[in-house]
């Protein structure tokens, strides 16, 4: 068994006794330059990822001989919002996975942004682990800008994830850690799984095994690729989003993850206040209920679920 | 003056959400047209403040028909944050400046920022009352992005001192100024104040400008006093001074003091010991645009922000070798 070694980096004092810091554990084989970086805590309100950096440090721990290339473990970006059970930066109340590329002459979460997309400059892959949020829950899914859609998907089906999802790119997207370290010339792929302040055991053994499948493929590891699933892709089909039409508590009927028929009940809206169903919720397409709503409070619009379903 | 909903949002267990607007003028005027929108976040107190001194005082204006165009004033978008000392949309903490130009059928923020974009579009002119996004104190200055809809000219009509003129950030594509200006509205940005208080200096010279803007914009049928000749800045055009240690700051100047080079602008004393760890000491002569203004300051912070005419000299003198 071998420790990884732990650095801190993008150090910066905090005014009372304390110094923000960010943390890479990294186990280097000196067998081959290759570099992956595994990044979770972007939010701090999402720990599936952290999870995941769990069991791949303990799996290279006890395999030190099987490591090539270098594995760098940042499991806490937003150390700050982690340990607060804070989304955004706490003090600046800044979203940072809408700050980057960031810059060193701008206010602290853009100074972070800049500090991290730095220490990650020249890794070949970088993998970010979101847990979509507290509102909804996923399945393992990997999410790609259509612009690269050709560089990425090959490397996203590698993964053990069950969806993967071409999508328009949206100009917010370009505020983004993916789109730096893509433009940055790091091919980086956004994990979205489970749902925020949880963590699924059998998600984080999944992506476990993605992680490693991929990196026997990209020769960072010595060892056999894994017998993987291989994702349901997005071009094959359509996806259709249940919003809210109206607010209320929303009660699901059915499970995430299971395949429904179009016309079937997916949940009701109702009213604490006078005990009368609201809404009905339908599903408008056939298909596997890839999200579903985890927070019951909804307004009109919110989100209660996304389905994906053969192209009508 | 009428008064009225853009946006009514029923909540689960709150008294609806209401975005309302105060139009002044005939609706029907061929004159120039404006709308005013007030703060989009729960903490821009001072945007609040303008926009709702502006319903008043128009209101007294059109009483005595002075009022030629047309003017929309939206005082505050995100009242339900401002309710209750949220920053952003209460539930889900999305910035409802990052929402635009919305989307009808989406997410219940996207919904919002599609209606009020909805009622936003075909003015003339567009003015949004904006706080910073960092812990600072500023001089009220002009943003203006380049998005290739904007027009320079018409923000000089403001008479403010500062214009920041420069390219626009990939985050701002999402944001309202930007939309806007792709809709073909002379839209820009008023940045001033400090997030969560009331500067009252600063709100009345926004509260001048923007009446001497609507004044000269022939949108108001009566004269004011001449502002200043604004001073166009690039951020190359701004001499930033971080702070090296963190600690308790403590600030020895105001925003928009004259400072010369080697003056000693703040300190920094350790928040434990109290020993003092760093003096903070003007690098060049300039104006003071903005200055860090939390008592508690992170290592590296932006603690001041300093126009200097020096660097712009160098600048423009560069620029002329070059050509």
């Amino acid at each position: 068994m071998k420790q990884g070694i732990v650095e801190d980096f993008c150090t910066i004092e905090l005014p009372v006794g304390e110094s923000f810091r960010i943390q890479r554990c990294r186990y280097d084989g000196q067998k081959s330059p290759k570099r992956i970086s595994i990044v979770s805590g972007i939010h701090g309100d999402e720990l599936e990822g952290q999870y995941v950096c769990f069991l791949l440090g303990e799996w290279l721990r006890h395999n030190p001989t099987k490591i090539l290339g270098i594995v760098d473990i940042y499991p806490a970006i937003n150390s700050l919002g982690l340990d607060s059970i804070t989304r955004l930066v706490p003090f600046y109340d800044v979203d940072l996975n809408r700050t980057f590329p960031g810059s060193k002459n701008d206010f602290l979460p853009a100074q972070i942004a800049s500090g991290v997309v730095d220490v990650m400059r020249g890794s070949d892959i970088a993998i970010d682990i979101h847990s979509s949020n507290v509102f909804l829950r996923e399945i393992p899914q990997v999410r790609i800008a259509k612009s690269q859609e050709e560089t990425l998907v090959p490397l996203a089906n590698l993964l053990n994830i069950d969806f993967v999802w071409v999508h328009d790119a949206v100009t917010v997207l370009e505020s983004t850690f993916a789109h730096a370290m893509n433009t940055a010339g790091t091919k980086t792929l956004v994990v979205e799984m489970g749902v925020g302040m949880r963590l699924g055991k059998a998600y984080g053994h999944q992506l476990l095994d993605g992680l490693l499948n991929l990196m026997a493929h990209e020769g960072i590891l010595d060892i056999d690729p894994l017998d993987v699933r291989f994702p349901i892709q997005s071009h094959v089909g359509e996806v259709a989003y249940l919003n809210a039409t109206r607010p209320g508590l929303f009660v699901p009927v059915i499970e995430h993850c299971q395949i429904i028929e179009k016309g079937s009940v997916v949940g009701h809206i109702v009213s604490a206040l006078s005990g009368e169903i609201l809404d009905e919720v339908i599903a408008p397409i056939g298909g596997i209920l890839f999200t579903i709503r985890a927070y019951p409070i909804v307004y009109e619009g919110s989100l209660l679920g996304r389905i994906f379903g053969e192209k009508s | 003056m009428k008064r009225f909903d853009i946006v009514r949002l029923e909540s689960p267990n709150r008294a609806p959400l209401k975005i309302e607007g105060f139009l002044f003028g005939d609706e029907h005027s061929t004159g120039p047209t404006v709308a005013i929108v007030g703060a989009m976040s729960g903490d821009h107190i001072d945007q609040l403040y303008v926009a709702s001194g502006l319903v008043e005082y128009l209101r007294a204006k059109e009483l005595e028909g002075l009022i030629s165009g047309k003017i929309l004033v939206i005082p505050a978008v995100n009242a339900y944050a401002l309710n209750m000392g949220e920053k952003n949309w209460p539930l889900d903490k999305t910035d409802l400046n990052m929402m635009f130009p919305g989307y009808a059928q989406g997410e219940t923020t996207q919904r919002i920022a599609s209606k009020l974009f909805e009622t936003l579009k075909g003015y003339d002119y567009g003015i949004i009352l904006e706080g910073r996004r960092d812990q600072g104190t500023c001089l009220p200055y002009v943003k203006l992005i380049q998005s290739g809809y904007e027009d320079l000219e018409c923000v000089k009509d403001l008479g403010i001192g500062f214009i920041h003129y420069r390219p626009h950030e990939p985050v701002e594509t999402a944001m309202l100024q930007y939309n806007w200006q792709l809709w073909e509205t002379k839209a820009f940005s008023i940045v001033f104040g400090k997030n969560g208080s009331i500067n009252q200096e600063a709100s009345n010279e926004v509260h001048t400008a923007i009446i001497r803007f609507l004044s000269k914009r022939q949108i108001v049928n009566f004269h004011v006093f001449e502002g200043r000749k604004s001073n166009i800045l690039d951020p190359n055009r701004i001499t930033i001074l971080k702070a090296l240690r963190a600690g308790i700051f403590i600030s020895k100047i105001r925003s928009g003091a004259h400072v010369k080079k080697g003056e000693v602008l703040g300190v920094i004393m350790d928040a434990l010991s109290g020993e003092k760890l760093e003096k903070m000491v003007s690098p060049c002569e300039g104006i003071v645009t903005c200055q860090y203004s939390h008592p508690l300051i992170f290592q590296n912070s932006i603690a001041f922000r300093i126009a200097s005419v020096e660097l712009c000299c160098q600048i423009d003198t560069q620029k002329k070798i070059s050509s």
